[in-house]
C-alpha cells in the first residue's frame, strides 16, 4: 500500500540512524525490514532526501561503494537524530491510539 | 576562473562548492544514475536478465525517465540555493562576531574611527539635509515647475546698467495680466506689516494678494472659500481677510467657525473668509495672513511708477518657455508705451524665471554647496586616516591571512573578512553619525528668515530653513555614505592583503619582504599625500574666510550702537492728522528723554547696518531735469535732531537740524560725507540746494543743505553711497524707528520705553524693539555662521590631517625596524639612519602641501564671491596655512623618531612641536 504521508522522512531517517547509506540502500533495507510491505518509489525518495539534506537533518558526501561505483552517501546529522526521536515517538504514540481503537472489540 | 574548467566529478572529489545550474543538475543525473545501476547490478545477480533488470530498474522509478530526471533538478537546485544561503548567512554572522570582537579588543581605535567618520558622515547629512530642503526638494505646489516669477527689467543706459529683478507697479500689472496669453492663472503679491487692531493690539506681517493667489500655486483654503477671482476687477476691494494656519491656532484656537468673524486690521474691519494651508506662509515665508491688493494704499495702486510687488504666475502646459519670454518683451514695450517713464523712451522689459530657481537667495545657495563641499573634504580626510589604519592593521595581520588561505579559505571569504571590520566601523560611525547629524540640522534650521532676506532679493518661503529636518531621504543618504565607505576603504587594503604568496608570508612574517612593504608603504604614503593637501585646501579657504570676516567686522560702520534702545512706531491709519504729527514728535522725544538714565532719544527712518531703506533721485534747482537715468541717487532717511548725537554719527560741517526747523518752515537736509564728496567734489556743499524725489522736497526750490554728517553704513560690505536726511517734522510720517541712548543697561530699560510711549500714544503699536547692537549684529550674522563652520572644520581637517601622518609614519617605520637595526649593526652613522627615515615624512608633506596649495588657489576662486575686500590669493593667508602645515613637517621626523623605540633605547620625545635639533641631540643607541 501507499505510504502514509509524512512517514517516509522518518522512515530513511529511521534507516540512516545506524551507518550512511546510499539511496539504493535505503530503499533496499527498507523492502526487507518491512518484508516487502513497504515499496518506495525512487524518484519520491531521491527528492526527500533532497528535501532533508537541505533543512540539515542529513549531510551527503560523495562515496564509493563496495562494488566500486561513485554514490552519494547520506548520514544522520545530530539534528537529525534528535528529530528522528522526537518523530517516531509521536508517530508510535499515534498509531497506538489508532490501533487501539480500531482493534476495539465494543461500542 | 579555473573553477569553471573543472569537471563536475572533480569537483566532487575536491568537495568544491556546486555553484552553476549546470553543476547542479548533473550532479542529480549522476546520483539517479548511479542508483539505477545499482538496482540494475542488484537484480542480474538476482538472475534477471539485462535488459528486463533495466526495465524493471526505470519502472521502479515512478514516473518516468524523464520526469524523474526534471523533478530531481528541480529538488537539487532547490536545495543547493537554500543550502548556499544558509551558509552565506552563518558566515555573515560569524564574520561579524570576528569583526566586533576584533574591534572590541582595541577600544582606543575603535572609539577614535569611529568619532572620526561620525563627525564626517553626520556632518555631511547634516549639510544635505539643508541642501535637500532648499535647492532639491520639489516645491510643495501642484506642478511646480510650471511655476514662474515676473519681473520687470530696466533698459540699460549708458553705463548704469539694467536690472532684470524689478518688481511691479500696480497698473503695470493690471496691463500685463489682462493682455497676458502665455499663463493660466497670474497673482501679484507683495509682503506688509500690518497692526492687528481687534482683541490684543499685535504686530503681524502678511500679504497683499491678488484673488487668484492661492489658485496659481495650485492650493486651496482649508475651510472657508478662496477670494473671488472677480473682485480684482473691482476698484473697492470687499473687505474679506484669508487667514494663515498659525495665526488661526493663536488668536482663535482653531476654531472651525471663525469663517465670518471680523478681524480687525489697521483699524479696519475685515471678514475672514478662509484658512490658507498648514504650512503655508504665502512666497515671502512668513505671512500670516491676506489681504486683497485693492484693500492697500489707493494712491499706491494708481501710482505706475511705484514699485512694490512681486508677480507668480503658472504658465500654461502647452506653451513653451521661449514663447513665454517673447510674450513678456512684447508686453514690458507696451507696458512703456501705456505708461511712459523715465529711461528717455527706452522700453522696459519683462522677464521671468522658474519659481523653483528664484527660491532661495543666490548667496546662501553659494554658502551651502560650498559649506557641503568643505564639508566633503573633511569626510574624505577622516576616511583616509580610517582607511590608513586599516591598511596598518592589514599588514599586521598577514601570517594570519596567509594561514587562513592555507587551510582552505578562498580569496573571496578572506576579503569578505577584512571588509566585514570596515563596514562595521562605517555603520556605527553611521549610527552615531545620525546624532551629530540630528544636532547639526536641528542647528541650521534655526537660521532665520530674516538673515536670508537681508542679504539678497526676498526668498520664497516655502523653503524656509525651518524645513531642514532630518528625514529619510537624509537617513538613507547617511548610510549609504557609511556603506560605501566601508567597503571602498577597506578593499583596497584587503585586496593588497591577500594578494600576496603564501610561501613569502610564511616565510617571512609580518616584516614580509621588501617588496610587500614597499606597495603597502605606497599606498599609505599616497594617502598622507592626499591628507595633507585636503586639509591644506580646507585650512586655507577657511582662513580666507575668516580674514574676510575679520575685514568686514573692522570697518568703520560710522555709528555706535552701545547702550542704544530701538523699537519701531507706527501711527495707525486715521489716527492723528499729518498737521499734528510734528507736535507728536516733539512731545514724544521729549516724554522719553524723562526717563530715568536716558541721554538721548530721537526718531529715524531707518537705522544703520538694516540693508537701507528707501532710494530716490536728486535734481537741482536752477538746472534743467535731466532725465531719470542721469539724475543721481540717493538714499533718502528721515530723522528728528538729536537722531545724529543719539548714534554718535559725527558732524562734519555746518549745522544739525533743530527744532528751530519746523513744520512749514524753509526746508532743510543733510547730506552725508560720500553724497558731499560724490556731487560737490571739492566744494562747500553747505548752502546749496538740492530737490529730493521723495517726501514733499521735491518742489519747487527744493531744500537747501545746512550740514554734512558722518557716513553710515547700510550692508556691512556695500560701498559708500549718497545718503539725505530729511527732518521729521518738515516731511512728517507714520512710520518711525525711536532711538534711545542710556547711561542704564539698555536692555533693561525696555518696559519704561514702553510706559512712556504709552502716556503720549495710548493705541499706537510698539514692536520690533531690540537693542541697537543685536540689530547690528544681525547684519553679520550669516557671514559670521559660516566663517565659524569653516574654521571649526579647518581645525578638526588639521587635527585629522596630524593624526593620519603621525599613525602612518609611525607604522611605517614600525615595518622597518628590523632593517634599521640590521643598518645601525653594520655601522651606519646614526644619524643618517635618521634622516633616512625623516627625509620619508617630510618629502611626503612637501609633496602633499605642494598639490594643496595648487587645490586651494583653484578652490577659492569659488570663494571670490563671498569674500569680502579680498582676493582670493591673499598672501598672508597662505603663508599661514603652509607654516601651519610646515609644524605637520616636524611633526613627521618626530614621529619616526618617536617609534624608533625597539631598534635603539631612544628617550620618550614630546612628539607635537619638537624640532630636529631636539631629537638629535638625545638619542642614544
Amino acid at each position: 500500500m501507499a505510504l502514509l504521508k509524512g512517514t517516509l522522512d522518518v522512515l530513511v531517517l529511521k534507516t540512516l540512524s545506524w551507518t550512511p547509506m546510499h539511496a539504493f540502500e535505503i530503499t533496499t533495507w527498507l523492502e526487507e525490514r518491512s518484508a516487502g510491505r513497504l515499496l518506495v518509489e525512487d524518484a519520491a525518495l531521491l527528492q526527500a532526501l533532497h528535501r532533508m539534506e537541505e533543512r540539515k537533518l542529513l549531510a551527503a558526501e560523495w562515496g564509493v561503494t563496495k562494488n566500486g561505483r561513485r554514490a552519494r552517501y547520506y548520514r544522520l546529522t545530530t539534528t537529525g537524530r534528535a528529530h528522528l526521536r522526537a518523530e517516531s515517538e509521536r508517530l508510535v504514540d499515534h498509531f497506538d491510539a489508532l490501533t487501539t481503537v480500531l482493534a476495539s472489540k465494543k461500542a | 576562473m579555473i573553477r569553471f574548467l573543472l569537471r563536475p566529478g572533480v569537483r566532487r572529489v575536491f568537495r568544491l562548492p556546486l555553484r552553476t545550474s549546470a553543476a547542479i543538475q548533473s550532479d542529480a543525473d549522476a546520483e539517479l544514475e548511479s542508483l539505477i545501476a545499482s538496482r540494475v547490478e542488484h537484480l542480474i545477480a538476482r538472475g534477471m536478465s539485462p535488459s528486463d533488470a533495466r526495465d524493471e530498474a526505470l519502472r521502479r522509478l515512478g514516473p518516468s525517465l524523464e520526469e524523474t530526471r526534471l523533478q530531481l533538478h528541480e529538488s537539487a537546485e532547490h536545495r543547493e540555493r537554500r543550502m548556499g544561503i544558509h551558509e552565506h548567512v552563518e558566515n555573515l554572522v560569524q564574520d561579524i562576531r570576528y569583526a566586533a570582537r576584533g574591534l572590541a579588543r582595541r577600544p582606543a581605535f575603535t572609539a577614535v574611527a569611529v568619532a572620526t567618520l561620525a563627525i564626517g558622515i553626520g556632518a555631511t547629512t547634516a549639510i544635505f539635509s539643508a541642501v535637500n530642503a532648499l535647492i532639491l526638494r520639489p516645491l510643495p505646489y501642484a506642478k511646480p515647475d510650471e511655476l514662474m516669477k515676473l519681473t520687470l527689467v530696466t533698459p540699460t543706459v549708458g553705463d548704469k546698467k539694467g536690472r532684470d529683478d524689478v518688481v511691479w507697479s500696480y497698473p503695470k500689472f493690471r496691463l500685463f495680466r489682462d493682455a497676458q496669453q502665455s499663463f493660466s492663472e497670474i497673482s501679484a503679491y507683495a509682503g506688509q506689516p500690518f497692526v492687528l487692531t481687534s482683541g490684543d493690539v499685535e504686530r503681524v506681517t502678511g500679504e497683499f494678494v491678488g484673488a487668484t493667489y492661492l489658485r496659481t500655486l495650485g492650493l486651496r483654503p482649508i475651510i472657508g472659500r478662496d477670494f473671488d477671482p472677480a473682485i480684482d476687477a473691482l476698484t473697492k476691494a470687499p473687505m474679506e481677510v484669508l487667514i494663515g494656519t498659525t495665526l488661526w491656532e493663536r488668536r482663535f484656537n482653531a476654531d472651525r467657525s471663525v469663517i465670518g468673524r471680523t478681524l480687525g486690521v489697521d483699524r479696519q474691519l475685515y471678514t475672514i473668509i478662509g484658512v490658507a494651508p498648514r504650512g503655508f506662509k504665502g512666497l515671502t515665508g512668513q505671512a500670516e495672513l491676506f489681504l486683497p491688493v485693492a484693500a492697500s494704499n489707493a494712491e499706491q495702486l494708481a501710482e505706475a511708477q511705484s514699485y512694490w510687488l512681486e508677480v507668480v504666475a503658472r504658465r500654461k502646459a502647452n506653451v513653451s518657455p521661449a514663447r513665454v519670454e517673447a510674450e513678456m518683451i512684447a508686453l514690458g514695450k507696451r507696458m512703456s508705451e501705456v505708461y511712459p517713464d523715465n529711461f528717455a523712451g527706452r522700453p522696459w522689459g519683462a522677464h521671468s524665471i522658474l519659481l523653483d530657481e528664484a527660491r532661495v537667495a543666490p548667496v546662501v545657495k553659494r554658502s551651502l554647496l560650498i559649506l557641503f563641499g568643505a564639508v566633503g573634504f573633511v569626510l574624505l580626510i577622516a576616511c583616509v586616516n580610517v582607511a590608513n589604519l586599516q591598511l596598518g592593521r592589514a599588514s599586521g595581520r598577514r601570517r594570519e591571512i596567509a594561514v587562513r588561505m592555507a587551510i582552505g579559505a578562498g580569496r573571496s571569504r578572506v576579503v569578505r573578512l577584512l571588509i566585514t571590520e570596515s563596514v562595521l566601523l562605517a555603520f556605527l560611525g553611521g549610527l552615531v553619525a545620525l546624532i551629530v547629524a540630528w544636532i547639526g540640522a536641528h542647528a541650521l534650521s534655526t537660521v532665520s528668515p530674516e538673515i536670508t532676506a537681508r542679504v539678497g532679493r526676498s526668498t520664497i518661503g516655502a523653503v524656509d530653513f525651518a524645513l531642514i529636518r532630518l528625514d529619510w531621504t537624509a537617513m538613507a543618504f547617511t548610510f549609504a555614505v557609511a556603506l560605501s565607505i566601508g567597503v571602498l576603504f577597506g578593499l583596497a587594503p584587503a585586496l593588497g592583503a591577500t594578494r600576496s604568496t603564501l610561501s613569502n608570508t610564511l616565510k617571512h612574517g609580518d616584516a614580509d619582504g621588501h617588496a610587500g612593504v614597499l606597495s603597502a608603504f605606497t599606498g599609505r604614503s599616497l594617502l598622507v599625500v592626499v591628507e595633507v593637501a585636503l586639509a591644506l585646501v580646507l585650512l586655507a579657504g577657511s582662513g580666507l574666510m575668516i580674514r574676510s570676516l575679520t575685514k568686514m567686522l573692522a570697518i568703520d560702520t560710522g555709528f555706535d550702537p552701545a547702550h542704544v534702545l530701538t523699537l519701531r512706531l507706527t501711527v495707525p491709519e486715521g489716527g492723528m492728522a499729518r498737521d499734528s504729527l510734528p507736535g507728536f514728535y516733539t512731545q514724544l522725544v521729549q516724554r522719553l528723554r524723562a526717563v530715568p538714565g536716558v541721554t538721548n532719544a530721537s526718531l529715524g527712518s531707518c537705522p544703520p547696518l538694516s540693508g537701507g531703506c528707501n532710494r530716490t533721485l536728486l535734481t537741482f534747482p536752477g538746472q534743467p531735469d535731466p532725465d531719470f537715468a542721469h539724475r543721481p541717487l540717493t538714499g533718502v532717511n528721515w530723522a528728528s535732531p538729536d537722531y545724529f548725537a543719539t548714534l554718535h554719527i559725527p558732524l562734519k560741517r555746518g549745522r544739525m537740524i533743530t527744532d528751530a526747523d519746523h513744520f512749514g518752515g524753509p526746508k532743510v537736509v543733510l547730506i552725508n560725507e560720500a553724497g558731499a564728496r560724490t556731487l560737490w567734489p571739492n566744494e562747500n556743499p553747505v548752502g546749496k540746494r538740492v530737490k529730493i524725489g521723495q517726501g514733499g522736497f521735491d518742489g519747487g526750490d527744493g531744500a537747501e543743505i545746512v550740514g554734512v554728517v558722518g557716513d553710515t553704513r547700510q550692508f556691512v560690505d556695500s560701498a559708500e553711497r549718497t545718503d539725505v536726511f530729511l527732518p521729521y517734522a518738515q516731511s512728517p510720517r507714520a512710520g518711525m524707528f525711536v532711538f534711545v541712548r542710556s547711561t542704564r543697561d539698555v536692555a533693561s530699560l525696555g518696559p519704561e520705553v514702553r510706559s512712556a510711549i504709552h502716556e503720549v500714544a495710548p493705541s499706537f503699536a510698539i514692536y520690533d524693539m531690540q537693542t541697537m547692537s543685536a540689530r547690528a549684529a544681525g547684519a553679520t550674522a550669516q557671514a559670521r555662521f559660516s566663517a565659524v563652520l569653516l574654521a571649526l572644520f579647518a581645525v578638526t581637517a588639521l587635527s585629522l590631517a596630524a593624526i593620519g601622518i603621525y599613525g602612518v609614519m609611525s607604522l611605517a617605520v614600525a615595518a622597518r625596524t628590523r632593517e634599521i637595526g640590521i643598518r645601525i649593526a653594520l655601522g651606519a652613522d646614526q644619524r643618517r639612519v635618521q634622516r633616512l627615515v625623516v627625509s620619508q615624512g617630510v618629502t611626503l608633506v612637501a609633496v602633499g602641501a605642494a598639490i594643496g596649495i595648487v587645490g586651494a588657489l583653484l578652490c577659492t576662486r569659488v570663494l571670490q564671491t563671498l569674500l569680502y575686500d579680498l582676493k582670493p590669493s591673499d598672501p598672508v593667508t597662505y603663508g599661514g596655512a603652509a607654516g601651519t602645515h610646515g609644524n605637520d613637517g616636524e611633526l613627521a621626523p618626530c614621529a619616526s623618531c618617536g617609534a624608533r623605540r625597539s631598534g635603539c633605547r631612544v628617550e620618550e620625545r614630546l612628539i607635537y612641536g619638537g624640532t630636529v635639533e631636539r631629537w638629535n641631540g638625545g638619542t642614544r643607541c
